[in-house]
Parts: structure tokens; sequence; C-alpha cells
């Protein structure tokens, strides 16, 4: 039975994630629910089905970190750090040699440059618009009539593609309304939407610089096509974690550890 | 306390004082001054933009549509014309419409500053650009009075020594004044009669030692400073701008202290050539960098914030180089960008907290 144990909290734009660790680091919870409307309230569902994976009652956990856009809403955290920081220190510990994070989640993208400590050195955020983050393909799925399952196909990138020249979602919409009008197949869309939002993510990659091993992290790492299309840009293998939507998560549990010990 | 400035241009305007509407950012204050005119800056007025818009396009700065949103509405403070200085094209281009195209009810007036660095010529343009302004301005408002414009560098000249005591206290911590009042004290110089502002200048008290000492240090670049929103937001985390780059604040005052006035065109052409280097008047990369250098090392700064402006053209084409040279130089830096709207972003708390972050790991090793 662990003793001390540490909780992240990642209360997202769209997914709250729940990591708990013990005092050594081992993983023993991990937890990706839906961000409803009251985001202290979700947090505190998904770290109770969190607490109940790894078998834990509350007391048992000594530190929480929230992080995410939601973080100063969980009540029963005991700190809170940006998720900026914290999806810099998740990707280190689970690859260690990394040295850029490229965090897309649902409504922001982030590239961060860490140190061999995980510290981070830079970093830069999509500004306002959509483009560029889960929620652009979110809308293009929704217009193809694809699940995001189908729209990640990795084949879809392998074949021709058409230009969306938009980055903006709005405009980038019509584009695509306008090219189903004309009876383009949906697999060049998809294909040319993906190296649309690697475009633009790229844009943010070069304005930091890409130093030693590369990780993805956030929900859109779990899209192939657009993990293909992101390595070829790079010329390299990406390191993509398993679960990569809750690496904010998991770096905000190190942190809480950290904290506890300082 | 600082006087509200719609409330006190008001004021001034019914004890029918001279007012005139200026863009921003640099021209001879002290000969309007001489004319007892009281310039009102126009940088970012609030409320929204309606009218503007259908004049200019999208890719146009919000100070530029700012203004022109002020200017459509006939504000009964003004009332003594519009100076546009030559700051940047988008300013330009605005004065030109204003003047041919949109038209107003005042007078309209440009007033060009040479982008160029000092020597003899330019030295003697700047000389000519100011008699041509007095000209202009004579045949509106009557002849200059030569003791008049004495007095009015001399009062400019005790304004910019007190203001350089206080960026040097800013900068020991000895002003007991959080982000917000400090740029409330910055800005009030925008609105109030020289002798106002030297009064209030002269109420801010400085203290003999560091009154906090303030270990999250930053120095702040670009136009205009954030919104008091964003400033506050850097109290909440113990983050003090020490020192400032600002067009609308530092840049607007001389390196170093001046002599004494004696030939008044004479003081306002050294003062001029005496300001830091600017993106506005194309100061040379090399010394913007020299001169940020200098500033990020004598004020002790953890980091430097940018405050960039949408669409400015001027900022832009140096930020980059700015950034990629600090960088180098292994500065922490954090731009942010802004449409010049009220409040501040969760994106934009984000990046601060994240930034601040970064700083403290860095400090803490
Ligand atoms: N299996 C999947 N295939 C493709 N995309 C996916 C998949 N699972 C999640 N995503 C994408 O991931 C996004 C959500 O990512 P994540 O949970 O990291 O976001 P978030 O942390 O809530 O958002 P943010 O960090 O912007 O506040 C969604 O927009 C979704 O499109
Ligand atoms: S913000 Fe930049 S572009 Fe706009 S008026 Fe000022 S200098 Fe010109
Ligand atoms: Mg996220």
């Amino acid at each position: 039975m662990a003793d001390n144990c540490f909780a992240g909290v990642d209360v997202g734009s769209l997914s709250t994630d729940v990591v708990i660790i013990n005092a050594s680091g081992k993983c023993l919870a991990e937890v990706v629910i839906a961000t409803g409307l009251n985001g202290g309230e979700t947090a505190q569902k998904a770290f109770d089905q969190s607490l109940n994976q790894a078998g834990l009652a509350q007391e048992q956990i000594k530190a929480v970190t929230a992080t995410g856009y939601g973080r100063a809403s969980v009540a029963f955290a005991t700190g809170k750090t940006t998720e900026i920081s914290c999806h810099g220190v998740g990707a280190h510990h689970l690859f260690p040699n990394t040295g850029t994070v490229i965090d897309i989640g649902g409504q922001d993208s982030k590239v961060i440059q860490v140190d061999e400590r995980g510290r981070m050195l830079d970093f830069t955020m999509n500004d306002k618009c959509a483009a560029g983050t889960g929620r652009f393909l979110e809308v293009m799925a929704h217009r193809l009539e694809l699940g995001l399952n189908e729209l990640s196909d990795p084949l879809n990138i392998k074949g021709e593609t058409v230009q969306i020249s938009s980055t903006c979602t709005v405009f980038a919409e019509s584009e695509v309304i306008s090219l189903l009008a004309k009876q383009t197949p949906r697999e060049q869309i998809v294909n040319g939407l993906q190296r649309s939002i690697v475009n633009r993510i790229w844009s943010m990659v070069t304005s930091i610089g890409i130093h030693g091993e590369v990780t993805l992290t956030g929900g859109v790492a779990n899209n192939q096509g657009l993990v293909l299309v992101l390595e070829e840009k790079l010329g390299k293998k990406l390191n993509v974690p398993e679960n990569p939507q809750t690496v904010g998560a998991l770096g905000a549990a190190h942190i809480a550890l950290r904290g506890y010990h300082k | 306390m600082i006087p509200n400035r719609k409330k006190y241009l008001k004021q001034q305007a019914q004890n029918g004082q001279k007012i005139m509407g200026v863009l921003p950012a640099l021209y001879p204050r002290e000969l309007l001054w001489a004319f007892d005119i009281l310039p009102a800056e126009i940088w970012d007025p609030p409320g929204d933009i309606l009218r503007a818009n259908a004049h200019l396009q999208a890719t146009i700065c919000p100070i530029v549509k700012r203004g022109l949103e002020f200017i459509l509405k006939e504000s009964a403070s003004v009332n003594a014309g519009y100076l546009f200085p030559h700051t940047c094209d988008s300013l330009q281009n605005l004065a030109t419409q204003v003047k041919d195209l949109i038209g107003t009810s005042q007078p309209v007036y440009t007033f060009y500053n040479p982008k160029a660095q000092f020597n003899k010529t330019t030295r003697r343009y700047y000389l000519d650009l100011l008699q041509d302004f007095q000209t202009t301005l004579e045949t509106k408002f009557g002849p200059l009075n030569r003791a008049k414009l004495m007095a009015a560098c001399e009062l400019g000249s005790k304004i910019d020594i007190r203001w350089l005591t206080l960026q040097n206290a800013r900068r020991a911590d000895q002003l007991e004044l959080t982000n917000p009042e400090y740029f409330q004290l910055v800005r009030a110089g925008e609105y109030l009669k020289p002798e106002d502002y030297l009064t209030l200048l002269n109420q801010v008290e400085v203290q003999a030692g560091p009154v906090h000492q303030s270990n999250r240090r930053l120095l702040l670049s670009g136009i205009l400073p954030p919104h008091e929103e964003t400033l506050s937001f850097l109290d909440e985390l113990s983050v003090t701008i020490v020192a400032d780059d600002l067009l609308s604040g530092s840049r607007r005052f001389p390196i170093t202290q001046l002599d004494t006035p004696v030939d008044p065109f004479e003081y306002l052409t050294d003062r001029h050539f005496l300001l830091p280097p600017c993106s506005t008047r194309a100061s040379n990369l090399k010394e913007r960098i020299h001169h940020l250098q200098k500033m990020i090392s004598e004020s002790q700064v953890h980091g430097v914030l940018f405050n960039i402006i949408k669409f400015c053209e001027p900022e832009l084409f140096d930020h980059r180089f700015l950034v990629k040279t600090l960088k180098q130089n292994r500065v922490p830096l954090l731009s942010l960008e802004t449409e010049l709207l009220p409040g501040i972003s969760g994106q934009d708390r984000t990046r601060i907290e994240a930034f601040i972050e970064m700083l403290d790991e860095q400090v803490s090793g």
C-alpha cells in the first residue's frame, strides 16, 4: 500500500486529466474525462475516479498540483503551475532526452524548450484563434462528417493533397465547404487540413528552434496522420507518449512531489 | 492624486484653455506650451471602434484606429486642432486622410521627425523643422513670445530632471508604487499641464532605501504599457517593472540630463537627439540593443517583457532582431501581443505565469 502519494490535475479546455504517482514517481492512476461546464466539479470527479483506480484514500495524497486553463478552479489543490511548465516536466519524465515539447491541446498549442533536467528554457503559445489546435480539427471533422479516428487515419496523408490556404478556422471551414462542393475526395481534404495545421505549428517550432529529441503531447498527439506529417517536416521521429493527454497531469504530479520534499 | 483625464480636460476647456489633440509620439511640447496650448495626447482612447473601421484597412494598428475613432467623435475638449507627428507611415497616412478625405472641424497640423542619426546636417534640419512649425503655429495663434518659450523649456527641463530621479528611484525600489500606479504617473504627462505634471511628480515620495526587495524584476519594452489589469496581475505575482523602454515612457526622455536651456531652439534640438534609440526614429538596431542591454544590467532585471501592439510596423521590424539577440545573450524574455482591449486574457495570464515560473527556476538554479 502506497503511503505518500501525489496528484496532478490538468483542467484543460476539453479534457480534465488526473495522474497519481507514489513517492518514487511510479504512476498509480491515470484518468481522462471531458471538462464539463464547471471545471471545479469536473476536477473533483476525475480526482475521485483516480483515487478509486489507485485504491487510495484522499489523505494519502500529500500534495496536489493543479494545472491547465482551469487550474484556479481546483479547490483541493495545494499548488498550481501552468500547463506549460507541466508539459515540460511530464515530457522529460517520459523521455529524458527531450529538448523540445510540442503540446497540441483542444484550444491551445505550445512549443516548449527544456533543459536536460526538464526545466523550461523558452516557450511560445498560439494566439487567440483556434488554428493549429485540436478544436480546428474537430470543426473540420464535423464538416467532413468524419469521426476523429477517421480523420486521423495515416492513410489519408499518403495520397494526393489539396492546398488549404487559410489558417483561420472560419475561413478554412469555408474552403472545405467549397472543396466538398467541387467533389474533392475527402481524403485529399483531410490531407490538406493536416498539413495546414502542421504548418501553423511549424512556425511556432521555428520561433523557438528544435533542441534535442522532440516529444509531442496533448490529445492531438493521438492523431496519427498529423504525427506523420510533423515527422516528415521534422525529418526525424517524434517521441509520442502512450497517453499523450495526461502528460500535463503527470508533470503536475511530479511538481507536487518535488514541492513536498523541498 | 492623479486627476481623471476626461474631467481634467473638460475643466480646462471650460476655463478657456486651448487644447490640441496630439497623436503619438514625439513633438516639441515646449513650443506648444509657449503658445499656451495644452497638448492632450491621443494614444489609446477607450471604447468600441465603430466608425473608424470604415476608413482603415484591417491590418492597421489599434492606436491609429482608436485615434481616428476619437477624432470622428469630435470631442469638445479638443479646440485647437490635431497634431500628427510623423511617427510611422500609418500615422502619416492617417493625417492625410483626416485632412484631405475624412475632414474634421479642427485644423490638422503635422510635425516631421527626422529619421536619421545625429550629425551636423540632421541637427540643422531639425532646427529648420522647429522654425517651420513655429511659423505654422504663428499664423493661427499669433506671434511666438520668446520669453514664454524660454520658460517652457525651463519647465520641461525640470520635468525631465525630476523624471530621471524617479526612474532611478524606481530601479532602486525606492518608490512605494504598484505597477499600475507607476504607469498612471508616467501617463499623466499625456494630458496634464506641465506645471501640474511637475507638481505631481514632485509629490511622489522617494524613500531613503529600498521599500521592498523585489526579486522578480522586469524591463518593459514596447509602445504602451499593458492594460491595468495585466499590470495588477504582475503585482499579484510579485513582479515589479523597474525600468521601461516604452515609446510612451522613457523613449521620450533624454538619456542624460541636459544643461539648463540658453537658446530654446538649440535646447530643443539637443534634447531631441539625446532621446534613447527608438524604432519610430529608425534608430540603428545595434544602438537599440546596446541601450537595452545597458538598461538590463543597470536595473538588474531578471527578464524583459515586450508589449507589442498588433500590426505596429516599426516595433515589429525591430522586435525580431531584439528577441534574437537577447536570446543569444541568454536574457529571458516574453512577448505579449496586444490589440489594446481592456482586461487580460486567460492566455496572457498563462504566458505571464509560465514566464515567471521559468525565471524562478533559472534564479533558483
Ligand atoms: N484519438 C484521437 N484522435 C485525434 N484527436 C484526438 C484524439 N483524442 C483527442 N484528440 C484531440 O485532442 C484534443 C484535446 O486535447 P487535450 O485533452 O490535450 O486538450 P486540453 O488539454 O483539454 O486543451 P488545452 O490544453 O488547449 O486547454 C481534442 O481537440 C481532440 O481533437
Ligand atoms: S503603434 Fe506603431 S504603427 Fe501604430 S501608430 Fe504607433 S508606431 Fe505607428
Ligand atoms: Mg492541455
